[in-house]
């Protein structure tokens, strides 16, 4: 295993080796052990407070793990501030309140990144930006602000904007869980379609349903843990776990 | 009676008159005392007094000025120099709350201790106390032959001297606007939407209007020099005194330290509240995209903290335009200064006042006015502003 | 769940992720650790080290010195802190100044925060205050309000400020929220003309041109028009914040007092303000700083407080070279005042974010 980082191997998009995760003397995260491979999609599931979204906010560096090793795309996350530069760059992220930035337009907060990050000239960035904001079904809102958008817009706009960096693989986080119900599904059909396109996903999600479509493990966290790990298949009708039945029914007979 | 007191509407009625004809006779009543008050005096009331002489000097001008001027010019002379000592201490504050600002928000606890020491110190000390101490320092400097001297300018008893070009007053403004129209125009023109081309379209116009106004300047400067002298007039003691540059008077700079070092503990906590509103999920945002810390600071960072601290500034400013008046304790001759003389000499008292107040209101106004059109050319477009 | 902490890193490690993580923090804690050093120890040099304590040698043991003269304080701080008051009752004025300091002190104590125990405090305290200053009973000998001065007048016209300033300032607010548009739009014309000027305009005109528009009888002692002046001041800001604490109120509370049959001056006192008052109290506490720091402009119009006989006491004779000295002295004086208040203006800030609701 300790071989990973010498000779990397090009299926491979993410490993997480015994991973811990520390707030103050809050023990957050407990020996994870992950491996993504390309194009695969995982949803995560669990209860509030399971360590979920800290998970996925160490893969880009907006948490700092304390021990262990997390290997994206071939590059270490260490304290190198180039590696997290690199990795960024080619991981994108959707959040649980869009955070799109509210003092530019659509197209703007499109266009940054590639512009600032990937050096693209402006003609380009916005041809791509507009090719993106049409894959998520709003180019006719490209001049609008953040703020003239429902919800459901805003996060679709988040994902072209996540997308216009041409990532390897995206982190979802809660993407749907501030949504009015309504919406949700606008959310939804886009990140099926991206699925479909061959991305590599992490998803952290409620959504059932999107799992059992979409997902290709489908892995539950609970105090911290990776309690279980398993094709959506299995994971839905055939539990062995008792945390998870118990989750499951929580959440799906309401 | 009784019934109409007992009926709503009319009540109200009689209320409001009676409110508002109290208050208008309380008025009129002492416009009238002040009236019979002068005229025993042997003055008389009206604005005709503005065309007569003053028979006294200012101390301070950027006009010419002398005692055969009429009072209007004198006005006139108090509020431009108001203005000027007002904007000198909001850039000057502006410059100190940013720099102390930005320590106190920085992830650096050294940087953050000393932010915190300046603005609790100086913030909890009366303005008007450090104006006199700053007064008092400088005219307690060494007087000119001893001055302090670097790069041309020199501290002393007498005030701050620095180099000036040789060049008519009238020149020295006009080449100061064109500076000013070279860096704003060519913002103006990346930003408008009143053109039809696209912004990025715009920069050979934006690199014209610079080089134009830039060479404006320097056309206005070489026309306006003072014959037979040098381009450049640096102090320089013959005998007792100083000789040559401009000699800033020891009130004035006494002031503009003054408001520089109070207001800037005033908008380091204004700029600090401004960075402290930025959200999280947006700098996380920016993060995740791969932008690099002084990207995430100019792209996302300042630009919405500039927003969330423009209407207090805005506020800290009609403040420290207000702030000005304290000239009149070191003897700077300022707006209210030049009013409380002529009430002195003239005994014009109520129109004075009236004068005085109007000045303010339309100083105060016409700031709110251009904050308000800034604000709104910026503020975030939408409802979900946090989103 | 008993886990383990995350291994702590080293001091030296931890010292690195503080200060030294990247060429720019290291070069700012540098430069900001450069700056301490020199300012403290400049600072350290002047007050202390280099100073001159010992006033029986009089100024000239100061100008041998490179620090700070106190002796300067030691040999005049009655002038500083009493200003004219007659040297054998300035006991008195002592006293006074704290009894002020209690009656603050005590309406800093949440138990007293009712309308009528903080009307008692201040209207006792200013009493207590008042006839040991002026005198003329119980034994006192009388002196005149042209004889006070220093800290004790400083004090004073602050007190005399809030006193008048606070109610009128509630008066204010309610016109303003009047439903009868004459009297909201009059109310709202005055608060914002007195807002829109300086402070020591308005000082000013109270204090040398107000006797014109007055007649005879009405004109009273020109500290009491400058007290005035200074309470209308202070009454158009916190009418604002008081405004703004009453629409924090949940229009619900006036609707559910209306139908329960109160009066105008029940819903005010006893649903509105209270929780009114509670909304716009960190703004408040504000207000009262800015007003103390703001009192010290009354020396433009001739008053002898605590700067004036500042200047007095090192504008004469030996002393001349000794402003820095004196001006520290006051400012320190203001500052323990200032501070104190407006840490507590935050503590309370915070205590009531986290706090209720």
């Amino acid at each position: 295993m300790a071989t990973l980082a010498q000779s990397p191997n090009p299926d491979i998009a993410l490993r997480i080796e015994g991973m811990n995760k520390y707030f103050g003397n809050f023990h957050a995260l407990r020996n994870i052990e992950l491996t993504v491979t390309r194009g695969e999609k995982i949803v995560v599931c669990g209860p509030s407070g399971s360590g979920k979204s800290t998970m996925i906010r160490c893969i880009n560096r907006l948490e700092e793990h304390n021990s262990g090793r997390i290997v994206v795309l071939g590059t270490e996350l260490n304290d190198d501030v180039g590696n997290i530069d690199e990795i960024r760059r080619e991981v994108g992220m959707v959040f649980q309140h869009f955070n799109l930035f509210p003092h530019m337009s659509v197209l703007e907060n499109c266009v940054l990144a590639p512009m600032l990050v990937r050096k693209l000239p402006r003609p380009q960035a916005e041809e791509m930006a507009l090719r993106f904001l049409e894959k998520v079904r709003i180019p006719e809102q490209a001049s609008k602000y953040p703020g003239q958008l429902s919800g459901g817009q805003q996060q679709r706009v988040a994902i072209a904007r996540a997308l216009c960096m041409q990532p390897q693989m995206m982190l979802f986080d809660e993407p749907t869980s501030a949504l009015d119900p309504e919406m949700i599904s606008e959310v939804l059909d886009v990140m099926v379609t991206l699925a479909a396109d061959g991305m590599t996903m992490i998803c952290v999600t409620h959504e059932m349903g999107f799992a059992r479509r979409v997902a290709d493990r489908v892995i539950f966290m609970d105090r911290g843990e990776i309690i279980e790990e398993a094709p959506p298949e299995t994971f839905f009708t055939a539990s062995r776990n008792e945390r998870t039945r118990q989750f499951l029914s929580q959440i799906l007979n309401h | 009676m009784g019934s109409l007191l007992r009926n709503q509407k009319a009540r109200n009625a009689l209320l409001q008159a009676v409110f508002v004809g109290a208050l208008g006779s309380l008025v009129i009543a002492g416009a009238l005392i002040a009236r019979q008050n002068m005229a025993a005096q042997g003055i008389t009331s009206g604005f005709d007094f503005l065309f007569k002489p003053t028979g006294w000097e200012v101390t301070f001008s950027l006009l010419p000025a002398k005692p055969t001027d009429p009072y209007w010019w004198y006005f006139l002379i108090g509020i431009i120099n108001t203005l000027f000592l007002g904007a000198f201490g909001l850039v000057t504050a502006t410059l100190v709350g940013t720099v102390v600002g930005l320590a106190r928000t920085s992830s650096n606890d050294l940087a953050r201790l000393l932010g915190r020491s300046y603005v609790d110190v100086f913030r909890n000390i009366p303005l008007i106390l450090q104006v006199f101490f700053w007064n008092a320092l400088i005219t307690n400097l060494p007087p000119p032959r001893e001055a302090h001297e670097a790069w041309g300018f020199a501290l002393t008893s007498r005030g701050l001297y620095v180099p000036i070009l040789n060049v008519h007053g009238l020149a020295f403004a006009g080449a100061t606007l064109a500076l000013l129209a070279a860096i704003v125009l060519p913002i103006w023109l990346g930003r408008t939407t009143r053109l039809d081309s696209r912004p990025e379209q715009r920069r050979p116009a934006q690199l014209g209007t610079a080089v134009l106004a830039l060479a404006g300047a320097v056309l206005i400067l070489f026309l306006g020099r003072l014959p037979d002298t040098s381009l450049m007039s640096v102090p320089a003691l013959r005998g007792l005194n100083l000789q040559g540059g401009l000699r800033v008077p020891p009130e004035f700079t006494a002031l503009v330290v003054a408001i520089a070092v109070y207001g800037g503990s005033y908008i380091a906590e204004i700029v600090r509240g401004g960075f402290k509103a930025v959200g999280k999920g947006q700098v996380e945002a920016a993060n995740s995209l791969g932008l690099t810390p002084w990207q995430v600071f100019s792209c996302v960072r300042l630009p919405l903290a500039l927003r969330a601290m423009l209407p207090i500034l805005a506020n800290q400013y009609v403040w420290l335009m207000k702030a000005t008046t304290l000239g009149i304790a070191v003897g700077f001759a300022d707006f209210f200064m030049i009013v409380a003389l002529t009430i002195n000499h003239s005994g014009q008292t109520l129109e004075a006042i009236g004068i005085l107040m109007a000045g303010f209101l339309i100083i105060n106004l016409s700031l709110a006015a251009l904050f308000n059109r800034i604000n709104k050319a910026i503020a975030l477009k939408g409802s979900q502003l946090r989103g | 769940m008993t886990d383990l902490a995350p291994p702590a890193p080293g001091m030296l490690e931890d010292l690195r992720r503080r200060f030294f993580a990247s060429p720019l923090q290291a070069l700012v804690s540098l430069l900001s650790l450069g700056l301490i050093a020199l300012v403290g120890w400049k600072l350290l040099n002047w007050a202390l080290l280099s100073a001159v304590f010992d006033a029986s040698q009089g100024a000239e043991a100061c100008h041998r010195a490179a620090g700070a003269c106190w002796s300067v304080i030691a040999a005049r701080w009655r002038i500083i802190l009493f200003g004219l008051y007659p040297y054998e009752e300035q006991w008195r004025s002592a006293l006074a100044c704290v009894a002020v300091v209690a009656m603050t002190v005590l309406s800093c104590i949440p138990a007293f925060w009712t309308g009528r125990r903080i009307a008692a405090i201040w209207l006792a305290g200013t009493t207590v205050f008042y006839v040991l200053m002026k005198g003329g009973v119980l034994g006192l000998s009388h002196v005149g309000e042209e004889s006070w001065g220093g800290l004790a007048l400083t004090l004073f016209i602050f007190v005399a400020t809030c006193l008048i300033g606070f109610p009128l300032s509630i008066v204010l607010a309610l016109l303003r929220r009047s439903e009868l548009p004459w009297i909201s739009r009059t109310t709202g014309l005055i608060i914002d003309a007195v807002r829109s000027l300086p402070l020591i305009s308005i000082l000013f005109t109270f204090a040398i041109v107000l006797p014109f528009a007055l007649p005879h009888w009405l004109q009273g002692d020109k500290l009491y028009r400058v007290i005035v002046g200074s309470a209308l001041f202070f009454a158009a800001y916190q009418a604002e914040i008081v405004r703004g604490g009453m629409q924090g109120v949940a229009h619900g509370q006036g609707e559910a007092a209306m139908a329960l049959g109160l009066s105008y001056w029940q819903r005010v006192s006893r649903i509105l303000l209270p929780q009114a008052m509670r909304n716009a109290l960190p703004a408040t506490i504000n207000q009262f700083v800015i007003s103390f720091k703001e009192t010290s402009l009354v020396v433009i119009v001739g008053f002898f407080e605590i700067i004036a006989s500042g200047n007095a006491a090192y504008g004469t004779g030996e002393w001349r070279f000794a402003y820095a000295e004196v001006y520290t002295f006051i400012a320190f004086i203001y500052f323990v005042f200032v501070f104190s208040l407006s840490r507590y203006g935050a503590f309370l800030e915070r205590r009531m974010s986290v706090g209720e609701r």
